[in-house]
């Protein structure tokens, strides 16, 4: 696990979540403007592209984020814009269907880019912003699809 | 890096909990970061973000699916392909929505980059190496209210 330091370099660690939803217990997730997701099949792309996510938190490391005291502090962060482009894909996974866990569609594994700014206010005290370059990007895994589940497999 | 014939699902968790959010990393370096509604489903969807009623000012709040990785112990598989075998890798692949009820397009990464990081109270400057596991779901779910919605919802 990484040592939970937020000072373990020059800049300290940043590590950005939505927090885990009170009562309905969805990890991580944060409401995003309908269509801010899209996928073109015949295409073999899709895209995501938010601007301003304000529900996230600078909660420095992750196992910080699943502690429920946020020991080494939890402080109000911003998406600034965030692109995601999948393309190129390398395996499809059609009509795929799984009984246990309910859930079927079709599925593309591909690989993807990312562009990102985020920005932990300077009133924080933990003054933070951080841009990517797209570029650097390696993709471990990726895919996009359409899918049912639950009520609606 | 997911492949589930080289790399089992613990060390997976392992790195996916190390490394993963949206946002993590030290200068110079890799480390840092049932319901059942029945008629109910010809309700028409709604779309959250055309809500103008008074009851509709807040978000509706979607279900997470059943299944628990543990650790961390969260409603979510890890990333990787949705055939992934059960028996070998039962937290890694198979849904990637986080949310239940749903309908609609998915996208899923599991990404590593960089980019420089700014501190806003020394004016300190460096490259950051970061890691990310995204995802959106957007389309139609059943929210806690019971009721369809038209939404989108993210994974960060």
């Amino acid at each position: 696990m990484t040592p939970a330091t937020p000072h373990g370099s020059p800049l300290g660690f940043h590590s950005y979540d939505p927090g885990i939803g009170a009562g309905s217990l969805v990890l991580w997730g944060s409401p995003y403007p309908v269509g801010s997701g899209r996928v073109d099949i015949d295409g073999g792309t899709a895209e995501l592209l938010v601007h301003n996510v304000c529900s996230v938190f600078d909660v420095f490391t992750v196992p910080n984020s699943f502690d429920p005291n946020h020991a080494l502090g939890i402080f109000s962060a911003i998406i600034n814009s965030m692109k995601i482009e999948w393309s190129g894909v390398t395996r499809s996974v059609i009509g795929f269907s799984n009984a246990t866990n309910k859930f079927r569609g079709d599925f593309y594994e591909c690989s993807a880019t990312i562009a990102v700014s985020a920005t932990t206010p300077k009133d924080t005290g933990q003054g933070f912003h951080f841009e990517s370059d797209p570029a650097t990007t390696h993709t471990n895994f990726a895919q996009f699809g359409k899918e049912h589940n639950g009520v609606f497999f | 890096m997911n492949d589930e014939k080289s790399i089992s699902w613990k060390k997976l968790q392992e790195k996916w909990l190390t490394r993963r959010s949206l946002i993590r990393g030290a200068a110079g370096t890799a480390a840092g970061a049932g319901l059942l509604l029945g008629s109910g489903l010809r309700l028409p969807a709604r779309a959250d973000d055309d809500d103008k009623g008074e009851r509709r000012k807040c978000k509706s709040v979607p279900r997470p699916i059943p299944h628990i990785s543990t650790p961390p112990g969260g409603h979510f598989f890890f990333p990787g392909p949705v055939d992934a075998d059960p028996t070998t890798s039962p937290n890694t692949g198979h849904d990637p929505s986080i949310i239940t009820d749903f309908k609609g397009a998915i996208g899923q990464v599991d990404l590593i980059f960089s980019g420089t990081g700014t501190d806003l109270n020394t004016g300190a400057s460096a490259t950051y190496d970061f890691h990310t596991d995204m995802r959106f779901m957007d389309g139609v779910f059943v929210g806690l209210d019971n009721e369809q919605h038209r939404g989108a919802i993210g994974f960060i």
